[in-house]
């Protein structure tokens, strides 16, 4: 008993001398970036070329990343149950989680779209992309997962790239990337990069032309399916800024 | 000796008067509408100022509405904001009301393609409705204002609208007999100004809610639909159509501006590119609901289609190109192929917004 006292009186001179050093909390900012073959997305310009050899540009970029979470060897931490991007509007590009609690964080992960438990029509109703995302009930309901349109064959005829739950099916996918991160209230501002590269969307490993499966793939499972399988290949990646 | 006489009585003229300012009794809390400045003791006569709160019941699959916290919604409020929409006061000479354009027969926009000011001049767009207009995340169809206070403060004076001044409209009103008192009583006001004359048409726009068509029945469960109707409705919900991605979600519309193909390159109205600058922005216009489109005709922003199957033909038939084109609808010279029944089954469905109640509600 008096030994447990005695380490408990040490293991409180250690926290308190400890305080001396002010803790630094450590806020985790998550951006989303956009890059077509490394570099930087520009909308609107009729300069990029598919896998396929078609060029096309970007107008049209909104898509839901959902159950953003941070991985420790106990637990884990949701910094953000959904979280919408809208390539026109720079206030969705990133936020941030305040106050990361204490802990070897080893992976994050992270999903494209929305899994079956929230892809629900009118769930999200008063959320800033209920209608610009809503997925019609008749063709399964809920939330596009990601709208990505834009002009191809030098803007003769256009694309949309439009994911979700066709018929009801879950085409979302999760991925979990390894990060290292020791929080121990010594990081301050930390920044986590999640990168889309848009032409993998369409390259491995199944090459998607838009001459052909350009539109009106919402009702195509084979494509949702395609789609999801080039998602989870390479079209994401991390990097961390400490 | 008779100025020592007038003084005296001066004198005392002046001392009895002093009685009358003693002691005053009244309602002496400042916040009170007849508040007092020269009561001394209170004498529990004090009336505040207050309205009756009106709660906006939310249809079913809408967002809550969005309401300015400087204007919330009161009976008061409504009542006379009705007022001043179906007043002609608000134009120069008194010639026209909000409402002789924006008739409720026709879902509050104008049969005419466009609309004729006091002085018999034209504009070049058609009068957009008013229906769910609560919910507008901008307003007009280049989407100018941002609410719909903004929004009614504009043709008051556009001089091919109702052309007349805030200063003139202002002093009309406070001369008015009625006025003075229902803007005191919805606001706590002594002298009318234009910001709360919009305030008024504000909250009334706002309960001009449209929620109860038969394509509303229908997805309660309360009737069915034809064979024909659940046709249009299938084309319209899918890819085949491709209606709902500007139209969809029980508002009928996207909040979002989109060139749906109307012409060809360099445009005779610019629309959204008008007001940003922008030139992708070009040939975009404000998505309209589609609730009781069966009155609202003629349509598009300048009222070029007179009849819902002259619309359903555009899309049919790919539209015009230009840079701008919405890529969805990039299938020119393509078009939808639909055939002669899916066309008229289309138009059916489109005819299941129709609320009769929004429509002839007093």
């Amino acid at each position: 008993m008096k030994k447990i006292l005695l380490t408990l009186t040490v293991i409180g001179l250690v926290f308190t001398s400890c305080e001396k050093d002010k803790p630094i909390s450590t806020d985790l900012t998550i951006n989303f970036t956009h890059t077509v073959d490394g570099s930087d997305l520009i909308t609107n310009s009729m300069i990029y070329t598919n896998e396929a050899g078609e060029n096309y540009d970007v107008q049209t970029l909104k898509y839901l990343i959902s159950n953003i979470t941070l991985h420790d060897d106990l637990g884990y931490t949701v910094l953000k149950d959904i979280h919408f991007i809208d390539i026109s509007d720079e206030s969705t590009f990133s936020f941030t989680y305040d106050n990361v609690p204490n802990n070897n964080y080893y992976a994050i992960s992270y999903t494209m779209g929305l899994d079956t438990a929230k892809n629900i029509s009118n769930l999200y109703v008063n959320e800033n992309y209920h209608a610009a995302m809503a997925w019609p009930d008749m063709m399964g309901g809920g939330y596009h997962y990601m709208k990505l349109e834009g002009d191809f064959n030098d803007s003769l005829s256009g694309y949309g790239t439009h994911t979700g739950g066709t018929m009801g099916m879950d085409y979302s996918f999760n991925n979990i990337n390894d990060i290292s991160l020791i929080v121990n209230d010594d990081l301050g501002s930390v920044d986590v990069n999640i990168n889309m590269e848009i032409n993998n969307w369409y390259k491995t490993p199944n090459q998607i032309e838009f001459s052909t499966y350009g539109m009106g793939i919402m009702g195509n499972m084979q494509m949702q399916m395609d789609l999801k399988q080039n998602g989870m290949t390479d079209v994401f990646s991390i990097s961390v800024n400490k | 000796m008779k100025k020592l006489v007038y003084l005296l009585l001066g004198t005392m003229l002046l001392l009895s008067c002093k009685k009358d300012l003693a002691p005053m009794s009244g309602c002496t809390e400042n916040t009170a509408v007849n508040y007092n400045a020269n009561a001394i003791t209170d004498d529990g006569s004090c009336i505040f100022f207050s309205t009756t709160p009106f709660i906006i019941e939310t249809p079913s699959g809408f967002p809550d509405m969005i309401i300015p916290s400087n204007n919330p919604m009161t009976i008061e409020g409504i009542a006379l904001g009705k007022k001043l929409f179906n007043d002609k006061i608000l134009s120069g000479d008194r010639m026209q009301a909000c409402a002789s354009c924006h008739l409720q027969s026709a879902a509050f926009s104008d049969t005419n393609q466009f609309s004729i000011g006091i002085d018999g001049l034209a504009g070049d767009r058609n009068a957009s409705t008013i229906i769910n207009a609560g919910w507008n995340n901008s307003n007009f169809w280049d989407g100018r204002a941002t609410t719909l206070e903004d929004q009614a403060h504009d043709p008051v004076v556009n001089p091919i609208e109702m052309n007349d001044s805030w200063l003139n409209v202002e002093m009309k009103l406070n001369a008015d007999n009625e006025y003075p008192t229902l803007f005191k009583n919805a606001f706590n006001i002594d002298y009318i100004d234009s910001n709360h004359v919009v305030m008024a048409i504000a909250q009334f726009e706002r309960t001009l809610i449209s929620a109860n068509s038969k394509f509303d029945k229908y997805l309660r469960g309360e009737t069915q639909l034809t064979t024909s109707e659940l046709g249009g409705h299938a084309i319209f919900n899918t890819e085949k159509g491709d209606c709902f991605h500007c139209h969809g979600t029980q508002m009928l519309m996207d909040n979002l501006f989109h060139n749906n193909g109307l012409d060809p390159e360099p445009f005779i109205d610019l629309g959204l590119g008008e007001i940003t600058n922008n030139t992708s922005d070009n040939g975009k216009f404000k998505t309209p609901t589609l609730r009781n489109i069966e009155f609202s005709a003629p349509y598009m922003h300048d009222g070029r289609f007179e009849t819902l199957e002259e619309v359903v033909e555009h899309y049919n038939s790919g539209g015009e190109y230009s840079s701008t084109v919405d890529p969805l609808m990039k299938k020119l010279g393509v078009g939808l192929q639909l055939t002669n029944q899916e066309k008229q089954d289309l138009v059916a469905f489109l005819k299941t917004l129709t609320d009769t109640d929004f429509i002839s509600s007093k």
